[in-house]
């Protein structure tokens, strides 16, 4: 019997804070212990031992059997990228709408005022979305918004270019135009730890093309863009992802959160999410 | 569904371009005021993604979700849609609209259209304050009239309009007589808080 929730890979923890010290915390509304031993994690619940592994910066584990890898991202073994690990952003909010969060373009003016949109600048063009079978995965494409400061890196405004992907539940993959490099993608991901339906552990994860920006900086940058989304996470009703149409209202914009909510039906993850209509 | 007002704030509280939350009858509620002076209580949950409206910004004479921006006219009904400025947003997309008036400097709402006009308050805004338990009105001899109690605090008539919130708590909004001093509406305000603490049983 396969598990759609147990079964998937989780963050639950940064590799470099685990030197320091080890990590009591829950996933999935279970208590799990995560250390190092031998350099290599080892993540318990209880007395079992569950699978793990250490990937981009961070220790993933799974309550059940998953069935298949870590999705990979290929650019975190691209030499001269930075990875950048940022820490970690609680939020009382469902691990799903999280990611459904990272994957919305128009709130940048509102939320992200000055920094990654500033009215008048807020219509949101057409762009792809698919759901991509072969991979099973949710991509957007094609998607552009003009930033005032889209990146540390950037010093003016520009029109920025994004792809989203979503490679697994609690998980978004963001590739945005970099400024110091035309021809590649800056990688900007949000790992998503579900600590209950309702309260999650966000941990922003970066390989960037950028030599000249410090670490706090960067750091700090992402932290202001997180809190900034926190303010809006802990504010919405219900704080359950609603999976059916008919209690939220989406527009040819909420494309990429529509196929998320509907790839989340199809693949039976319910987790943070509200299947019927309230 | 009641078909009574709620006193929700003092009307002093709602400037212009202001938005608060308010509760009413368990339910969670925008009130808002626009930049003409007309103050307005919806339903404090955008259609669109579900983030509160009482979060939100005014200009003008609508209320925009601080999320996406999408902004609701007098009616409720949805103006317009940043992410698309050029499409004129369904007649469909309303936020529910509560019934809502000001008199006396004190604000009302009610779900349902009340077939009277809120009680005549005498007096002049003092200030709100939350309290965690109901109070004894008896044990500090105020009578009461629906939401109204009267009675007296450091020898100053007061009116206490008592609004209903969840988990036993209650917000009171406080009046006093136009005339008295500053220091004498400072001993009402202390009044005001003993009042609280007796309420929730803190006596430190």
């Amino acid at each position: 019997m396969t598990d759609p929730i147990r079964d998937e890979w989780y963050p639950v923890a940064m590799v470099s804070q685990l030197h320091r010290e080890d990590r009591d915390t829950l996933l999935l509304g279970e208590a799990i212990h995560v250390t190092l031993r031998d350099g290599q994690p080892m993540v318990t619940a209880s007395s079992r031992v569950l699978p793990s592994q250490a990937r981009y910066g961070h220790v993933w584990t799974s309550l059940g059997a998953p069935a298949r890898p870590l999705f990979d991202i290929p650019e975190a073994d691209q030499p001269g990228r930075r990875l950048v690990d940022v820490g970690l952003v609680r939020v009382k909010c469902s691990p799903l709408r999280a990611v459904e969060n990272f994957l919305d373009i128009a709130h940048f003016p509102f939320v992200h005022t000055d920094i990654l949109g500033a009215e008048p600048h807020t219509e949101v063009g057409r762009y792809d979305v698919a759901i991509r079978d072969e991979v099973d995965e949710v991509w957007a494409t094609k998607v552009q918004f003009y930033q005032p400061q889209a990146a540390k890196s950037a010093a003016g405004g520009i029109t920025t270019e994004y792809m989203y992907r979503v490679p697994a539940p609690t998980v978004s993959v963001l590739y945005k135009t970099c400024p110091p490099r035309p021809d590649e993608w800056d990688v900007i991901t949000l790992f998503v730890q579900p600590l209950t339906e309702t309260l999650c552990e966000v941990w922003p994860w970066m390989a960037l093309f950028d030599d000249t920006t410090s670490l706090t900086d960067l750091i700090h940058f992402q932290q202001t863009i997180f809190l900034q989304d926190r303010s809006i996470l802990e504010n919405q009703q219900p704080s359950l992802l609603p999976l059916d149409p008919g209690l939220e209202i989406p527009t040819r914009a909420d494309l990429t959160s529509v196929a998320y909510r509907r790839w989340l039906k199809r693949r039976g993850y319910s987790y943070g999410a509200q299947l019927v209509a309230a | 569904m009641s078909a009574a007002w709620t006193p929700v704030a003092l009307s002093r509280d709602l400037p212009r371009l202001g938005v608060m939350p308010v509760c009413v009858d368990g339910m969670d509620v925008a009130l808002w005021r626009s930049a003409s002076g007309r103050v307005a209580a919806w339903a404090d949950r955008c259609p669109h993604r579900g983030m509160r409206l009482s979060h939100g910004f005014v200009r003008g004479e609508a209320l925009s979700c601080i999320y996406h921006g999408w902004s609701y006219g007098a009616e409720g009904h949805c103006l317009r849609i940043p992410a698309h400025p050029d499409l004129a947003p369904p007649d469909a997309i309303r936020v529910p609209v509560f019934h809502a008036t000001e008199a006396d400097g004190v604000v009302w709402v009610a779900p349902q259209a009340p077939d009277a006009m809120p009680p005549t308050i005498e007096g002049s805004a003092l200030r709100s304050l939350t309290v965690e338990a109901a109070v004894d009105w008896d044990a500090v001899a105020f009578s009461v009239s629906g939401p109204v109690a009267r009675g007296t605090l450091s020898g100053v008539a007061v009116t206490i309009l008592v609004q209903p919130l969840p988990n036993g708590r209650y917000a009171l909004h406080a009046l006093t007589e136009a005339t008295a001093s500053p220091s004498v509406l400072t001993e009402v305000s202390r009044g005001l808080e003993a009042l609280r603490r007796q309420a929730e049983g803190v006596f430190a």
